[in-house]
């Protein structure tokens, strides 16, 4: 499968000298991006890299030591909280364990977040928002169903309907293939790629998986030691000979 | 020199644990004090959002029905072998003075001031706080918290605020329902080896109870239903190291909950005193 070509547009997300230490353990040390309207760009690091780091301090879920956030020309770091969560409607967030809600169903999942913004008011606009996204994911029987009854793959699915409920405008991948057996990790890239077209949306995917990079990314931003190490497409990482990029691709 | 024993061995190092036993506690104070100063800035921040425009009425209602109507039975059972045993148990002491006629009202201001609204939160930190301290924790390590902030709902609004008020408000009801069952069970307990009408035992149990034995342990279970959803919420809310750490926040939970409950017990005590009450 290709990867989509992305309509050139001025940053949707722009990050400028991220820096993020957790005690004595510097994880982001200026870090910089940029993510560009209709693009899918990867950022590719090891394990403990920092990567989800990054996307967390993007949302705000994590509180940044130095550097700037910019997302739909909005300077998140200055943001007060009312203006933050109307922010964050406009941008999804796929966690890498799905954290779906354990206590409720599939339904009351998706319909969670529409309750909070008021968003489909209407019981049976709700209904109808509900069945498009399960439809979209491929799993419109699975209404009833609490989480604890879906398999890995379906829970992934589920949060991605979830993370598109809201219609967002950016989503942030954390590691989505990760934990999933590559037939299915095969199939979530590729409802990802039909879901960015669908909706319309821009990604930041994290991940270390090089089959997601091959499948879904326009560009890739390997990340390593807090920095941006190298940029470029599949094709050049796969062809450089930076023992940091080769490292990754040791089983390829 | 390195001592030895007679058979070889190095003795056990007691010196180097005494040695150290300053700064393990200088730990253990400062730790405490930590912890005592983190859970006071989180009843700050519910204080701060206790009350809000967008309060999760749905929420607030689902934990009421959880924290209260859920809760109702194995308080009513509590309630129930409670005001039966310390019956039996008292009639022979009332008996030796000849005063089986005062054991009602003795049983029934017992349970009123101290037994019902004390072993009720108790149970509830027991059943309510464990299970809030295991369900936030878990929710806090899966990323539910997180994924509910992103998703522009705050978190702490929508899951400590509807907790701590839903304790707040039903702990007290639930005192007042565990009063009633330990009074009936005092009934029976009494007709055991007498034979006393419903009517004649009301009497002398009422007569003798006032509205100050009822109003100071009415209102120490408001801060005894705070104390077992502020602290439930708290260790959940703030668990860390997986699941590992939501074992240990249900159990702190239960643990620092309790004992809140019984300082609080101890200051409601002195200040009904102070107040004249007792």
């Amino acid at each position: 499968m290709e990867a989509r070509s992305p309509a050139l547009d001025g940053p949707v997300v722009q990050v400028r000298g991220l820096r993020k230490a957790f005690g004595s353990n510097l994880v982001l040390n200026g870090f910089d991006l940029d993510l560009r309207r209709g693009e899918n760009l990867m950022v590719l690091g090891k394990s403990g890299s920092g990567k989800s780091v990054l996307i967390k301090c993007i949302v705000r879920l994590l509180q940044p030591d130095a550097g700037s956030i910019a997302v739909l020309g909005q300077d998140v770091l200055a943001l007060d909280q009312e203006a933050l969560d109307r922010l964050r409607v406009r941008i999804g967030f796929l966690f890498q364990s799905s954290a779906l809600y354990d206590s409720m169903t599939v339904q009351e999942n998706l319909e969670f977040p529409l309750r909070r913004h008021w968003i489909a008011r209407d019981p049976k606009e709700k209904e109808t928002l509900v069945e498009e996204v399960l439809s979209a994911v491929g799993l419109p029987q699975t209404r009833k169903l609490y989480p604890s009854e879906l398999s890995g793959g379906m829970k992934r699915r589920i949060g991605l309907a979830r993370t598109l409920i809201l219609k967002p405008e950016i989503v942030l991948y954390d590691e989505p293939t990760t934990g999933l057996d590559p037939v299915t990790g095969k199939e979530i890239v590729e409802l990802i790629l039909k879901l960015q077209t669908a909706y319309n949306t821009s990604s930041i995917i994290i991940s270390h998986d090089l089959n997601v990079a091959k499948l879904a990314a326009n560009r890739i931003i390997v990340l390593h030691e807090g920095r941006n190490h190298v940029e470029g497409g599949y094709d050049d990482l796969r062809a450089s000979t930076d023992p940091v990029v080769r490292s990754f691709f040791i089983f390829m | 020199m390195e001592r030895r024993m007679t058979n070889g061995t190095t003795p056990p190092d007691h010196d180097g644990y005494i040695a150290a036993m300053p700064s393990r506690s200088f730990l253990l104070v400062t730790g405490l004090l930590r912890d005592v100063g983190e859970l006071t800035a989180f009843a700050g921040r519910f204080f701060r959002q206790a009350v809000h425009a967008r309060f999760e009425w749905r929420e607030f209602m689902r934990q009421c029905f959880i924290n209260g109507t859920l809760t109702l039975p194995l308080v009513g059972i509590t309630a129930f072998i409670m005001g039966l045993v310390l019956t039996v148990q008292s009639r022979p002491t009332v008996e030796r003075f000849g005063a089986t006629s005062m054991l009602p009202a003795m049983v029934a201001i017992s349970v009123v001031r101290e037994i019902a609204p004390v072993i009720t939160a108790i149970i509830g930190a027991g059943k309510i706080g464990s299970s809030m301290g295991a369900e936030l924790g878990s929710m806090k390590v899966t990323e539910q918290i997180d994924a509910m902030e992103v998703s522009g709902t705050n978190p702490f609004r929508y899951l400590v605020v509807t907790r701590v008020w839903s304790t707040t408000l039903m702990i007290p009801v639930l005192v007042v329902l565990s009063d009633a069952i330990a009074i009936w069970a005092t009934w029976i307990g009494v007709n055991i080896k007498d034979d006393v009408s419903w009517d004649l035992f009301y009497r002398q149990v009422f007569e003798s109870l006032e509205f100050s034995d009822f109003l100071p342990a009415f209102i120490k279970c408001y801060f005894f239903g705070f104390a077992i959803g502020i602290v439930g919420c708290y260790r959940g809310y703030t668990t860390e190291k997986g699941t590992e750490g939501v074992g240990q926040a249900a159990h702190s939970a239960v643990v620092t909950g309790s004992l809140l409950i019984f300082i609080m017990d101890l200051v409601a005590v002195q200040v009904t005193d102070l107040l004249g009450l007792n």
